[in-house]
């Protein structure tokens, strides 16, 4: 169902330097501004202790910045119970009582959201529908999956009908289906509900495709942020991305095939794209700056130094354009 | 999931409820404790021990000795002991289990007045002890063999049993809100139960001393069992021993106001550590 007061994007959240520190020499948070519209979804990115689940937290009212405001609709965050009332959370790593069911649960929560019982439980009975759990919502949590669990954790999300929600990892222990299931989910949220998300999240190249814009965070400060298009587009321009090939190895050979490729002259650097899969980043020296017959020698070399090693090859690509080499490329100071 | 399934607008966007949310915390707390199993174990064991203890009583050589109203003064005295212990250890996890189960953020997420979710969870820590005096009535009643000392037990066990549940509660929660560990907080609370109980342990020849009448007086464990001593052994009136009556309720309105008045609104994710410096009024969690 559209929402008939979706004419013009509205800016539901608004961050304004926030800041956070928890004592002299423990900084999470370095000046955190951003801004996003109803109807989009933003992509909270960042490597582990980048400071992600702290500003989430901070925007969700669970913590107090050190400095700084965030509004949320106009509320203002001097008055927490007001903006709560107002967005869903996902958190990372949420626990689930097992003696209840899960009708019950969410139930329970849009009472505490100020609804009717009667009302809390029609709601609770069709969000369960929509995040596809309508004929297990009568069992106890202790007997869902952890899929299942974090289904009913976006329904808790959604039970006071949010203007802003916040998922924190959403698609954690989910198989493949259920990722793909989900993250369609959340962006009809953003879209039917005109409802702004935000989403954090190590799956990029998922992400890619839902977000409408990004944050990149490492080391608490903002090192990227716009759209995705603006975010790619930025870092191609500073020449990173062209110098960028990507090579895919098995996964048992990436470890080899790293310290091979750091031999080879004009490599600048080499990292672990993604070691599950066996893709390296290799980033060559900057005198490639576009000429394709030189991006074609500096992969040749690449290529060349795996195949005297005896590494087999499962693929290559070359230049930038995708978000997950932004993200490494940007990051790469935090991952070493 | 089903693809292409529209996402619910909530048709009814009622959001009028009249109910407090202190209630809603506290029937689910209830429904968690109950019908999970955690109070019923606890009750179980709290009947083994009153069996074992009556047996006792009714068995023993030396014990069976005991006149009916020092008999019954025993059984009492066991009843409240194990059934506040219920109380402490609930209420103790009431805070800190909830951290360590991940499942207090989503609680503090809502907007419900922090103030009232510790009510809400209080009040369900104290919903085992009617439940475990009514239990140990039947062993009373047993014990007394008609004698007029049940009613005064009843009545007398009744009003001590529950400020002290409700002050052990108290500072159970107290513990719990200022705990990022569950361990620690039980550790906390069973070290200052044990520590409540030791003045009992004390020769019978120390009481009389200053520093026997000292303690008597002011530990509230220990000053509520000279209280129900005097009364339903010695059958001394309450006129004459309600200074025993100072201790517990003085621990219990300093507890319910540090719970109320300063721990519960700054209840947090992570637990702070208390400050000495009393500032009511820091944000907006302190406004209702």
């Amino acid at each position: 169902m559209m929402n008939p007061n979706s004419v013009q994007p509205k800016t539901l959240l608004l961050a304004d330097d926030l800041r956070k520190s928890y004592d002299s020499s423990r900084v999470a948070l370095r000046g955190l501004s951003f801004s996003l519209q109803a109807g989009r979804v933003l992509g909270f990115l960042g490597p582990n202790g980048a400071g992600k689940t702290t500003s989430i937290r901070i925007l969700t009212t669970i913590l107090e910045p050190t400095s700084g405001r965030f509004y949320v609709d106009g509320i203002s965050s001097e008055y927490p119970e007001k903006i709560r009332r107002k967005i869903g959370v996902l958190p990372e790593g949420l626990g689930f009582p097992k003696h209840v069911t899960g009708t019950n649960y969410l139930s329970y929560f849009g009472q505490l959201y100020g609804r009717p019982a009667s009302d809390a439980k029609a709601v609770a009975m069709q969000l369960l529908k929509d995040v596809g759990m309508q004929h297990r919502g009568d069992s106890l949590i202790g007997t869902y999956s952890h899929g299942m669990r974090q289904r009913l954790g976006i329904a808790r999300a959604l039970v006071n009908d949010p203007q802003v929600v916040f998922l924190d990892e959403p698609t954690l222990g989910l198989d493949p289906r259920g990722q793909k299931e989900l993250l369609s989910l959340i962006r009809r949220i953003a879209t039917e509900r005109n409802a702004g998300v935000v989403l954090s999240s190590h799956l990029l190249s998922e992400i890619e495709g839902i977000c409408d814009d990004v944050v990149i965070m490492n080391a608490g400060q903002v090192v990227a942020k716009g759209t995705v298009s603006e975010v790619i587009g930025q870092s191609m321009e500073t020449g990173a991305q062209r110098n960028l090939i990507r090579v895919r190895v098995p996964a048992s050979s990436v470890t080899q095939a790293q310290e091979v490729l750091e031999g080879v002259p004009n490599v600048k650097q080499v990292t672990l794209a993604d070691v599950m899969a066996g893709w390296l980043a290799v980033q060559v020296m900057d005198r490639v700056d576009g000429d394709s017959l030189e991006e074609s020698l500096a992969k040749n070399k690449v290529l060349d130094a795996l195949i005297r090693a005896e590494i087999p090859i499962l693929g290559s690509e070359t230049g930038g354009g995708r978000l997950q080499d932004v993200f490494l490329q940007l990051t790469a100071e935090a991952i070493e | 999931m089903t693809d292409g399934q529209t996402v619910i607008h909530a048709e009814s966007k009622s959001f009028d409820s009249r109910a407090p949310m202190w209630w809603l915390v506290f029937k689910q707390e209830l429904a968690e404790l109950w019908i999970g199993g955690r109070v019923l174990n606890l009750l179980i064991l709290f009947t083994l021990l009153m069996s074992l203890t009556v047996y006792l009583l009714a068995n023993n050589n030396e014990l069976s000795l005991l006149p009916t109203r020092q008999a019954v003064f025993v059984a009492l005295e066991a009843a409240i002991t194990f059934g506040l212990f219920i109380g402490l250890i609930i209420s103790a996890e009431s805070i800190s289990g909830e951290r360590e189960r991940a499942t207090l953020e989503p609680l503090l997420l809502t907007p419900t007045n922090r103030r009232q979710i510790v009510f809400g969870k209080f009040l369900a820590a104290l919903t085992p002890w009617p439940v475990a005096f009514l239990l140990a009535i039947p062993y009373l009643v047993a014990l007394s063999r008609g004698d007029a000392v049940l009613g005064e037990a009843l009545l007398y066990g009744g009003v001590m049993g529950s400020v002290l549940t409700v002050a052990f509660a108290c500072f159970g929660t107290l513990v719990s809100i200022w705990s990022n560990s569950n361990k620690i907080s039980l550790f906390i609370c069973l070290l200052v139960y044990m520590v409540s109980l030791l003045p009992a342990q004390l020769p019978t020849e120390f009481h009389p001393t200053p520093i026997g009448l000292l303690i008597d007086s002011t530990i509230p464990l220990e000053s509520s069992r000279q209280f129900l001593q005097q009364t339903l052994v010695n059958s001394v009136a309450v006129d004459q021993v309600k200074h025993f009556l100072i201790a517990p309720i003085l621990m219990i309105t300093f507890l319910l106001g540090v719970l109320f008045l300063y721990a519960a609104p700054r209840l947090r994710l992570e637990a702070a550590r208390p400050r000495l410096n009393l500032q009511f009024w820091n944000r907006a969690e302190v406004t209702e």
